[in-house]
């Protein structure tokens, strides 16, 4: 077992070299450089940038600067907003849009998990057609338009939130729905299904045969089993979600992650697209690495690192 | 053995069964495709929308880049005063005063009387064909809390005042309403159906030729080869996608946009086709028929092409319907934050993006492009379900 997350986290390590290093050489391949503006800078001041920047520096060095900047967690200065350095900026955004990430994620199980069970529990019920047609609205329609729909309805005509910022704990109505809307859909489509597909199973009958309470046989067998699929979508989910959906707050003038990797990619901030994609990259892969030991809780059958 | 072991059977017709025409693996997937309703609702629905983005464009007067700035903001459902038989007023948001025909049709831009205005206390008069003056009154909304007053304006003809719009028409002119440049929204919409669809097609069939490639080989040759690209594969799916079509979308910024979308959404997306069609080809490449043909003498490249990959159609077909509405999100979403088509094209992504800043007072500039995103989304999933019924039983559901 422990010799199964020693390799995990060494190929973790490596993807994320690897990604570090990739998004180094697209950065550093785009031509005109970051300093390049409309508006012609003269060369005196290119170049004190660039020696400033350590841009002068050969290429080899400049990566292993980056790299080493890497292992202490140093993501390097801003180029457009003087001043600041990525880290800063991270640090101003992400514990926003983890607050607000958060939140979707957990009305996300707390709502699409129980809406998926019932649904599947009264299979071609009335219930169960209204919340499926609910989940199909809410894969079909995009995220952005949610976000407007709630800015259009709740904010503007009937004023019960605030349409933009996070002032008072009405501001975040708006965009953690808008951003659990996809997914909490998804999720509870994704539970029926696989709770349809474990309730024709033997063993289900057996529960049952044996003369288990209805309620043990779904808690107990049903749901536990039924919920493995689900957990492999949830943990990408999560990492996604926590780390800021850009159009959501774009539209909300939310001010998190997601606005300043707009922002960068705007402003041509090259050390700020880099830095948000490692930290990115670096999430997710930890999110994902957290679902494989959720597995192995739920699901004793799975013996990590006997693949 | 000996021949008297071998005793020749008669021909008994009655043991003959009553022979169903045998069905292909495709015809017999046909036929279950057209049992399933939604399935065929999304086959008419997806046809509509190629006839709408195709064939639409040529049926109004306007191109999708036409700007009008008499025509702005104009929506689709327009309040009129009639204040005459066949005389019909409207005023628009960004105050233009319009003549507006019994049918619908915006006959005329009514000109502001420049030496009459009274712009202090927000009086404009407006001379019509006819002779007569229509006199506008819009200080009311510059009256603190409006001082009970529900309405914004008065229009006054013939020495009769109206406060309130007589009746609703809808725009024959422009059925979806203009933009704030006095672009045609429904010119737009068709022509961005074209742009978003062009995009997810291209970029969904190029995803499946490399996917399909990669995984083949790879599941075809095993071994070190297959770990190897194997590991490829899971690295590029440790990465949030959406992320890498966006660093490439900033990469490459120089050029045209639309190519530009077309490659970073080409290039990311095949990775978990190249998985499933792997796993396919790591299962078919067991059976019989492959090594029937490898011991013929066929060579790699053709036992590939011939014999594998049109055993794995099903799911590759199944998977290519659900990656087009992926395509179309991704896109739009794309267009959403600025890094899409470049003006004055325009996808559904750009066009709802265009909305937003206007949203509260024009709200309709949004709803149609987000309809139109919807109802190719939904359409594209019902078939996409119906297809992964008939061609896929294992993965039926429900």
């Amino acid at each position: 077992m422990g010799s199964y997350y020693l390799r995990r986290i060494i190929s973790a390590v490596m993807t994320i070299v690897l990604i570090a290093t990739l998004t180094f050489a697209m950065m550093h391949s785009i031509p005109g450089g970051p300093f390049v503006r409309e508006k012609a800078v003269p060369d005196e001041i290119l170049k004190a940038l660039n020696e400033k920047y350590n841009l002068d520096a050969p290429l080899y060095i400049q990566y292993l600067d980056y790299m080493k900047g890497l292992i202490t967690f140093d993501l390097g200065p801003s180029y457009s907003k003087i001043g600041t350095s990525v880290n800063d900026l991270l640090e101003a955004g992400f514990p926003t849009s983890a607050k607000i990430g958060g939140m979707a994620s957990l009305l996300i199980i707390l709502i699409g998990i129980p809406l998926g069970i019932i649904s599947a529990l009264k299979q071609n019920k009335p219930i169960d057609y209204i919340v499926m047609f609910m989940a199909t609205l809410g894969v079909t329609v995009p995220s952005f338009v949610v976000a407007t729909l709630i800015i259009y309805f709740f904010g503007g005509k009937l004023g019960w939130i605030p349409t933009f910022g996070l002032d008072t704990w009405r501001g975040y109505i708006g965009p953690v729905i808008a951003l659990s809307g996809y997914s909490l859909s998804f999720v509870s489509r994704l539970t029926r299904s696989s709770m349809l597909e474990v309730l024709r199973q033997d063993y289900i009958r057996t529960a049952r045969a044996n003369g288990l309470s209805e309620f043990k046989v779904i808690a107990k067998h049903a749901v536990k089993n039924a919920l493995i699929p689900v957990v492999t979508y949830i943990g990408p989910m999560v990492a996604a979600i926590m780390t800021g959906s850009f159009v959501i707050e774009k539209i909300f003038a939310v001010p998190g992650m997601g606005r300043y990797f707009i922002e960068s990619i705007g402003n041509r901030d090259y050390t700020t697209i880099m830095g948000m994609t490692v930290f990115y990259a670096i999430f997710y892969i930890i999110m994902i690495l957290l679902v494989d030991v959720a597995y192995s809780l739920i699901d004793p059958r799975i013996k990590l690192g006997k693949e | 053995m000996a021949d008297s072991k071998f005793v020749f059977l008669e021909n008994n017709t009655e043991e003959l069964e009553v022979a169903r025409p045998s069905l292909t693996y495709w015809q017999d997937a046909w036929r279950r495709l057209k049992k399933h309703k939604l399935a065929m609702i999304g086959v008419v629905v997806i046809i509509l929308v190629l006839l709408f983005g195709l064939v639409g464009p040529m049926l109004t007067p306007y191109s999708y880049s036409d700007q009008s700035n008499d025509y702005r903001n104009l929506p689709p459902i327009i309040e009129v005063f009639e204040v005459e038989e066949g005389i019909n007023l409207h005023l628009s948001k960004d105050y233009n005063m319009f003549v507006v025909a019994n049918n619908g049709e915006l006959t005329e831009k009514l000109s502001l009387n420049r030496a009459k205005r009274d712009v202090i206390n927000k009086i404009y008069y407006y001379d019509l064909k006819n002779g007569e003056e229509i006199k506008l009154d819009f200080s009311y909304n510059l009256l603190k809390d409006k001082q009970g007053y529900d309405y914004d304006f008065t229009i006054e003809y013939k020495g009769i005042e109206y406060k309130y719009p007589t009746g609703n028409k809808f725009n024959r002119s422009f059925p979806f309403g203009t933009d704030d440049l006095g672009r045609d929204i429904l010119t737009r919409v068709m022509y961005g159906a074209r742009i978003s669809l062009l995009i997810a097609f291209v970029a969904t069939l190029v995803n499946l030729f490399i996917g399909v490639i990669y995984g083949s080989i790879s599941g075809y040759e095993g071994g070190r080869l297959d770990e190897v690209m194997m590991r490829i594969v899971d690295i590029i799916n440790s990465v949030p996608l959406t992320l890498y079509v966006i660093l490439l979308m900033v990469w490459f910024r120089k050029s045209d946009g639309l190519t530009n979308i077309i490659i970073a959404l080409s290039t990311v997306y095949w990775v978990s086709i190249a998985r499933l069609v792997r796993g396919q080809m790591l299962s078919i490449k067991e059976q019989e028929f492959v090594l029937a043909a490898q011991i013929i003498g066929v060579p790699k490249r053709k036992i590939i092409a011939r014999h594998l990959i049109p055993n794995a159609m099903g799911p590759i077909i199944v998977s290519m319907a659900m990656m087009i509405p992926g395509a179309i999100f991704t896109e739009a979403f794309l267009s959403f934050i600025g890094l899409g088509v470049s003006a004055p094209q325009a996808s559904w992504g750009t066009l709802a993006n265009n909305a937003l800043p206007g949203l509260v007072t024009y709200p309709y500039q949004l709803f149609f492009p987000a309809m139109a995103i919807a109802i190719t989304i939904l359409a594209f999933n019902f078939l996409g379900d119906g297809l992964r019924d008939a061609l896929d039983p294992r993965l039926r559901k429900g």
